[in-house]
């Protein structure tokens, strides 16, 4: 038991604020002892990580002195506690495996940006591509939209799977979106329609950037939006239109796919550091750990 | 008296203007745009009507020697009575929403401990309120959706509990609750809350008025009862489509904006006009006739839109960015182009520590430089040269505008009206006017 390891990840998005604390017994499995994600919602986003990360511990009950490796991922630089700092990318790819160990490919849908990556068994990632410099589709967008409509984002799912008459949604723009969708309110489109029409919108752009590296088999949706079974039935819809040999899944737990990639990656990196007797911190960091893995 | 009502229902904001036979301005109303554009262009309207019966108060009181001093100073006292009651009274339509809106399943166990936080959180807006209107109280915006969404958001933090109920939980409540508030009129129409304000005003004022509150009353009564009786009305706007107008009432923004400039400014021969959620660059004849004009297409980067985003990032009233902008010293180059990265890159900037007034000087810049192509596009810029719309009273954009303009097309007279956002209704209303002498 001398191995086991408690790590934390911490997952800056700009967003929301996700904590993952594992307890690790060696570098092939970890216990999930908390989850926790906060909303910023134009809070200081030092405030929301400052509360959501004690907490977090208190909910796993351990101490901020029992955590080994606290790891930063996503915009990071304002979690003064971290000991490290991984990229978005690499802890997606290793949360992802861990959530769905059949996983080669990833969806991850957050806020402003999509990223879809195809990845090995040992969540190398092979191929990725992201969105474009415009938020169109995004889930800023997704969830703005929800806000006009005086949708809860957990509502937004259930009521998108009702739609009857999904309406298609002219404009590109994430901004000017929001006005044509009160201009579909104020012509009596149901809100259920409405979301329907955005979520095949964004289904569409998602598919895209899946086939574009290449993606079959299993795909994960990780980010905020994988919670959203609305955008998820969307794309399998246009997986089974486009005849792809993929299946869409989502996890529960795929909103913290970052911050448990961040604190398996943590794991990871303490056990390199403590074989190579460095008790000191490790400002200069190793080499990227999707190069450097051997994680299975 | 007969009069000529103009309404350009923009994506945020609608605007109406009313007019007298003789072409002349006796109201202006503004609101801020919602899902249910017959209540949004019903509330500019009676917006414009209010503000038109102050202005024939106004008069009414200059009129009469004996009043004239009092007058000046009894009026803002009535106009910020008249506000407050108004701000008051959908407070309580809130408060009423809100209940409303913890009356769901889902906050079953506990429903009496939220319904407690809503007393709580609308009783402490309530005397914010007065604060707000207030003799010398500067506020962010004028419009209850924003003055409320501030004051909630602010007071939602304090109340919330991490391990209770959750600041999101309270939040969501009132972006349910807003929706009905906003797109359904008051009861009582704004015109008779006149009476009530200056009951109001009569009863703080009263003392120190002495004999001259009965002169007061009875002349404030007078212009209150003289008819408003609106021979036409002509719509425009992004979504004239959507108002309650006949056909042939209805007119295109271009045709409006053009018109509205040249009233404003007879010389006009360039329009630049930034609103909400498009950009127009209009060239125009001697008689405010449209030749030819440019919009940008479905992209909200350099558009009105835009600062208004980057105005809720900051938690900013759209109208605090520009004079914040003015005081920068070293303006900083914005990479993103799209309205919700620049939101990001903003964010970005700050947690690095760059001055927030720099930043926001080049976010104006870089809201003009769009501009610039499309005006380059519509056809350059030709003497006068006149900036409408929400942007133009920035005063950061009209800054850039002023420095890009005569770095590309050497001097030019630059025409900016301070009612130059109801540019659009006012064009709309010159429509009104002529149609009915086309009828006669």
């Amino acid at each position: 038991m001398t191995d086991d390891l408690v790590t934390a990840g911490v997952d800056v998005g700009s967003s929301a604020v996700k904590v993952a604390v594992l307890r690790s017994p060696d570098d092939r499995s970890a216990e999930v002892l908390a989850l926790r994600a906060d909303r910023i919602r134009r809070r200081d986003l030092k405030k929301v990580i400052g509360e959501a990360y004690p907490l977090a511990l208190e909910e796993a009950g351990v101490a901020a002195a029992d955590v080994a490796y606290a790891a930063s991922t996503g915009e990071g630089e304002l979690v003064e506690f971290r000991r490290g700092h991984f990229y978005g990318m690499t802890t997606h790819a290793r949360g992802a495996v861990f959530l769905l160990p059949a996983a080669r490919a990833v969806l991850d849908v957050g806020a402003l940006h999509a990223r879809a990556m195809r990845i090995d068994a040992r969540s190398r990632v092979l191929a990725y591509r992201m969105t474009s410099q415009c938020a169109s589709g995004s889930g800023q967008f997704l969830e703005n939209v929800a806000r006009y409509l005086g949708v809860t984002l957990e509502d937004v799912g259930p009521l998108s799977c009702k739609a009857r008459r999904p309406e298609p949604v002219s404009s590109i723009c994430a901004v000017l979106a929001e006005t044509d969708v009160i201009n579909m309110v104020s012509r009596g489109i149901q809100t259920a329609d409405i979301l329907k029409g955005i979520h095949e919108s964004m289904a569409g752009r998602y598919v895209k950037l899946l086939r574009a590296i290449g993606a079959e088999g299993d795909v994960l949706v990780t980010g905020g939006l994988a919670a959203d079974a609305g955008l998820a039935e969307a794309m399998r819809e246009k997986v089974a239109e486009d005849g792809l040999t993929m299946s869409v899944h989502t996890h529960p737990h795929s909103i913290y796919a970052g911050a448990l990639g961040a604190a398996l990656w943590g794991a990871f990196r303490h056990r390199a550091l403590e074989r190579r007797g460095a008790s000191r911190p490790d400002a200069p960091h190793p080499a990227e750990p999707e190069r450097s893995a051997t994680v299975g | 008296m007969r009069v000529f009502l103009g309404i350009d229902l923009g994506s945020t904001t609608t605007k109406a203007v009313i007019l007298d036979p003789e072409g002349e301005v006796l109201g202006h109303g503004i609101t801020n745009s919602r899902s249910n554009y017959e209540v949004a262009s019903r509330i500019a309207r009676e917006e414009a009507r209010v503000q038109a019966r102050f202005g024939l108060v106004r008069a009414a009181l200059a009129r009469d020697p004996a009043l004239a001093g009092a007058g000046e100073r009894f009026l803002p006292l009535m106009e910020r009575r008249f506000r407050l009651r108004q701000h008051l009274a959908q407070l309580e339509r809130l408060r009423a929403a809100l209940h409303e809106a913890a009356d769901d399943p889902r906050h079953r166990d506990r429903r009496s401990e939220l319904d407690g936080l809503v007393e709580r959180i609308v009783d402490e807006m309530a005397r914010r309120a007065r604060k707000h209107f207030g003799g010398l109280a500067v506020r962010k915006s004028d419009f209850f959706r924003d003055l409320a969404a501030a004051d909630f958001m602010q007071l939602a933090e304090r109340e919330s509990d991490p391990k209770g109920i959750g600041f999101e939980e309270i939040t969501a409540l009132f972006d349910k609750a807003i929706l009905p508030v906003e797109n359904s009129p008051g009861e009582v129409p704004l015109e008779r809350r006149i009476g009530e304000a200056l009951d109001d005003a009569l009863e703080t004022a009263g003392p120190s008025l002495a004999e001259g509150a009965a002169r007061l009353r009875a002349a404030v009564e007078a212009a209150r009862s003289i008819l408003l009786d609106e021979s036409a009305t002509v719509g425009t706007g992004y979504g004239r489509q959507r108002l309650p107008f006949p056909k042939e009432m209805v007119r295109s923004e271009i045709l409006c904006h053009g018109l509205g400039a040249h009233i404003l400014f007879p010389g006009t021969r360039t329009v630049l006009d930034i609103g909400g959620q498009d950009t127009k660059a209009i060239q125009v004849d001697a008689d405010g006739i449209v030749g030819s004009f440019q919009m940008n297409d479905r992209c909200a980067a350099g558009c009105g839109r835009y600062l208004g985003y980057i105005a809720d990032e900051m938690n900013l009233g759209v109208h605090e960015l520009g004079p914040l902008a003015e005081q920068s010293t070293c303006r900083v180059k914005i990479n993103s182009t799209c309205t919700v990265f620049a939101g990001a890159e903003l964010r970005e900037r700050l947690s690095l520590g760059q001055r927030r007034e720099d930043i926001l000087a080049g976010l104006h810049r870089a809201i003009v430089l769009r501009a610039m192509s499309l005006l380059a596009r519509s056809g350059g810029i030709s003497e006068e040269f006149t900036f409408t719309g929400g942007v133009a009273r920035n005063p950061a954009a009209v800054a850039a505008l002023e420095e890009l303009v005569r770095e590309n097309y050497g001097e030019r007279t630059l025409n900016i009206s301070p009612e130059s956002i109801y540019t659009g209704a006012l064009g709309a209303a010159w429509f009104a006017r002529r149609s009915e002498r086309l009828a006669a």
